[in-house]
């Protein structure tokens, strides 16, 4: 049970580029992916801004050459597929892998705009083969060649972290040699909608943990990162990239979309990735918060972050006024962006933010910082229906 | 170390939430294509009555089925919360979803889009009962179910938790019923028959939630043991799964002729039970067929587990699951096989203990 978890790849594709080279390029130069609605086709077009992948269905399926699928399959496999090939994976043989991914949006995204004909019996078996949350894991891994561990997660936004979470336990069973991790969501007009109605969203860029944040803005994308046990780096050779030392899981109990006002889910969660990880809070460099950049997500989280920091907090920021938030890939998004802070001894900053929060202590970093020693990165991400889930990262 | 059943509740078509309850007036042929469940005097299990009414179906079957779960498992703690739901909270998706066409995208209110993410089950269940730890929900489809219990067994291995509450939940509404009718999955009324003896295309919809308490300790009340879960991404042909469930149960230091009843997944389509079907004939063990009971839905493996723990601690089979009603000496293990459409299928050892 005391194995060590490397990880030795990693893909992504977000509004801020469709690999990781992109991905740091845009985080170094402060460059945004949030802009005016061009691709979702919706009445709500030029009302909000969000983080759309920079690219067409047709041109996704170009790029991704797997043949016609929905907008969830071909994001993911198009991140799934780089994780792979950064870590230098050819193929499953010589080890047990499994796939484990996560979405809320699933086939929504295609389902939205057939729906009033698959009540006119037009495409009926589509929606069988196309809406269910599974359906593109199992494309995704059949594509891939995994046929050992195959599941989909979904607890809102914090799904991905608790697939990365997952991943990890079942390397540390010995159920899996390898594993392929991290999270899906592709915009739709149900999620932008949904959040309408709660009035949780920024018309303008979302300023996270600013006084006058006003909510967050939707993004899309997919992330996974490849999980490897230490006996299977050994054998094979691998240099890994970061190592994942921590994991926490809990309930806020609180509210079926609120979050508690101190922040007690997000606290346990941390907790609990600490004793996990067997090192103390202090030795954290830096933070990559959930940071939503709504009333209510940013004071919680950031209460929560006093408490167990004992108000000596890192420096931290919140990455989504680049990505916009990507819901249940969102913790995969920002493993990729953790271990990019670790890689290249960077803390990339919070954007839009001008005004110190009143009922925080704390200041998340403004400004691109270089040449900061990161060894240790704690990565947040929370959900609806209480979960919270938090991650610990370390240089190898 | 063993992992026991020590508290069980089901809801499904039948009134499964009473104990005493096991199905002697029910026929070998179902007599609709949808069942829909049974549900209690929910007021019994949620108070106050505006949760209630803000609960939707599926909501409100997974919690009542939970909360007699935990009263079942004569304890009132609970470590980890884990769900498998193949298609989630489907009535207030959809009720969002043809608002939101209807409506063009205007003036549509927040309360069905706040309840239609898969985890709101698992997160009402923790709210209602203050539990803070572990939290999880599995969407894989018919596997759903499946991968929860194998992360609750997971999490007792490792004594990171000791008592953990799993289980299974899906519902039907009209709309699904409509759009699986569309895709041609349901089977014609006039065609009903003992899922054993279908020829033609189609099933039965079912739905329900099967909730369980796992703990490596036994209590007085304890059903079962649950010995071992297998999942399969997919499955060649019927030898393929024979060698497979050989395997699978020599893992568990057990042979096929110690297996006393094989539950089968047949859901009544006869070309998507092909292959479980020349299974079952090659294997020559009693089959019992649980899908007569509660259809076919995502979960319905959830409902195999509760009913082979209801086999084993009452030593009694209903006679509505059986093509040729057996005598039976003791039941001490018995197989779950599952599918869906010939996709996945699924492997699952219940024993006595």
């Amino acid at each position: 049970m005391s194995e060590n978890i490397f990880i030795t790849g990693m893909g992504i594709i977000s509004a801020i580029g469709n690999t990781v080279d992109e991905t740091l390029h845009s985080l170094k130069e402060g460059k945004t992916g949030i802009e005016k609605i061009k691709y979702l086709k919706t009445l709500h077009k030029d009302q909000f801004v969000v983080g759309e992948v920079k690219l067409s269905n047709e041109e996704l399926i170009d790029i991704a050459g797997i043949g016609k699928y929905n907008r969830t399959t071909l994001l993911g496999y198009i991140a799934a597929k780089e994780a792979l090939n950064n870590a230098k994976v050819t193929d499953m043989k010589g080890g047990r892998t499994g796939f484990i991914s996560s979405t809320t949006v699933a086939g929504m995204c295609a389902s939205e705009l057939l729906y009033k004909d698959f009540f006119e019996g037009i495409n009926n078996e589509n929606f069988i083969d196309s809406h269910f949350s599974g359906v593109s894991t199992n494309d995704i891994a059949k594509l891939l060649g995994i046929n050992e561990y195959v599941t989909t997660i979904s607890t809102a936004c914090s799904s991905a972290a608790n697939a990365i979470m997952l991943g990890a336990r079942l390397i540390k069973n010995n159920i899996l040699d390898r594993v392929v991790v991290g999270g899906v969501d592709p915009l739709s007009k149900f999620t932008l909608n949904g959040f309408n109605t709660l009035m949780i969203l920024d018309k303008e860029w979302c300023k996270p943990f600013d006084e006058n944040r006003k909510g967050l803005n939707i993004g899309e994308g997919a992330a996974y990162v490849i999980l490897e046990s230490e006996a299977f780096v050994l054998k094979n050779n691998k240099k890994p990239l970061a190592q994942l030392i921590g994991y926490g899981n809990a309930n806020d109990a609180f509210h079926q979309t609120a979050s508690s006002p101190e922040g007690h889910g997000a606290l346990l969660a941390m907790q609990k990735a600490f004793k996990v990880a067997n090192i103390s809070p202090s030795k954290i460099d830096y933070i990559n918060a959930h940071g939503t950049g709504t009333p209510n997500n940013d004071l919680s989280e950031g209460a929560a972050m006093q408490t167990i920091f004992e108000n000596k907090v890192p420096k931290f920021s919140s990455t989504k006024a680049f990505t916009g938030h990507t819901l249940a890939a969102a913790g995969g998004i920002e493993a990729v962006i953790s271990i990019l802070a670790i890689q290249n001894n960077m803390i990339f900053p919070s954007l839009n933010r001008s005004t110190q929060m009143i009922d925080l202590t704390i200041t998340p970093v403004d400004t691109l910082e270089t040449n900061v020693p990161i060894n240790y990165v704690l990565s947040n991400s929370f959900g609806f229906g209480g979960n919270c889930s938090s991650l610990i990262f370390s240089k190898n | 170390m063993a992992i026991f059943i020590n508290g069980s509740a089901c809801i499904s078509h039948f009134n499964t939430l009473d104990g005493n309850y096991f199905f002697e007036d029910m026929s070998t042929t179902p007599t609709s294509n949808q069942l829909n469940a049974t549900v209690p005097d929910y007021k019994e299990y949620i108070q106050p009555v505006n949760l209630l009414r803000r609960m939707s179906h599926v909501v409100k079957m997974g919690v009542s089925a939970a909360l007699q779960s935990i009263k079942n498992s004569e304890t009132d703690k609970v470590d980890a919360i884990i769900v498998g739901t193949g298609i989630g909270c489907s009535e207030d998706t959809d009720k969002f979803l043809r608002s939101l066409i209807e409506n063009n995208e205007e003036l549509l209110t927040p309360t069905s889009f706040i309840q239609s993410t898969h985890n709101t089950v698992a997160g009402q269940i923790a709210l209602m009962i203050k539990c803070y730890g572990y939290n999880f929900t599995y969407v894989h489809q018919n596997l759903s179910f499946e991968y929860a219990m194998l992360d609750a067994m997971m999490l007792l291995n490792d004594k990171e938790e000791t008592n953990v509450l799993v289980g299974g939940i899906d519902e039907t509404t009209n709309s699904l019923f409509q759009l699986f009718n569309g895709a041609g999955h349901i089977k014609n009324i006039e065609e009903l028959e003992p899922v054993w003896t279908a020829k033609n295309k189609g099933y039965v919809l079912g739905e329900g939630a099967s909730l369980f308490n796992l703990n490596q300790v036994k209590s007085s009340g304890t059903y079962s043991e649950i010995k071992g879960i297998k999942c399969l991404q997919k499955v060649e042909n019927p030898v393929v799964l024979i060698e497979t469930t050989k395997k699978f149960l020599s893992g568990l230091n057990l042979n096929l002729t110690d297996i006393d009843l094989v539950l089968s997944g047949n859901c009544g389509d006869a070309l998507m039970d092909k292959k479980i079907t020349e299974f079952n004939n090659a294997i020559n063990l009693p089959i019992g067929y649980f899908k007569n009971l509660c259809g076919e839905y995502f979960t319905s493996s959830g409902f195999a587990v509760w009913l082979a723990s209801q086999i084993i601690k009452k030593q009694q089979i209903p006679q509505a699951i059986l093509s040729n009603p057996t005598a039976f000496k003791k039941l001490n293990h018995i197989l779950i096989v599952n599918h869906y459409h010939d996709q996945e299928y699924s492997l699952i050892c219940i024993s006595a203990c």
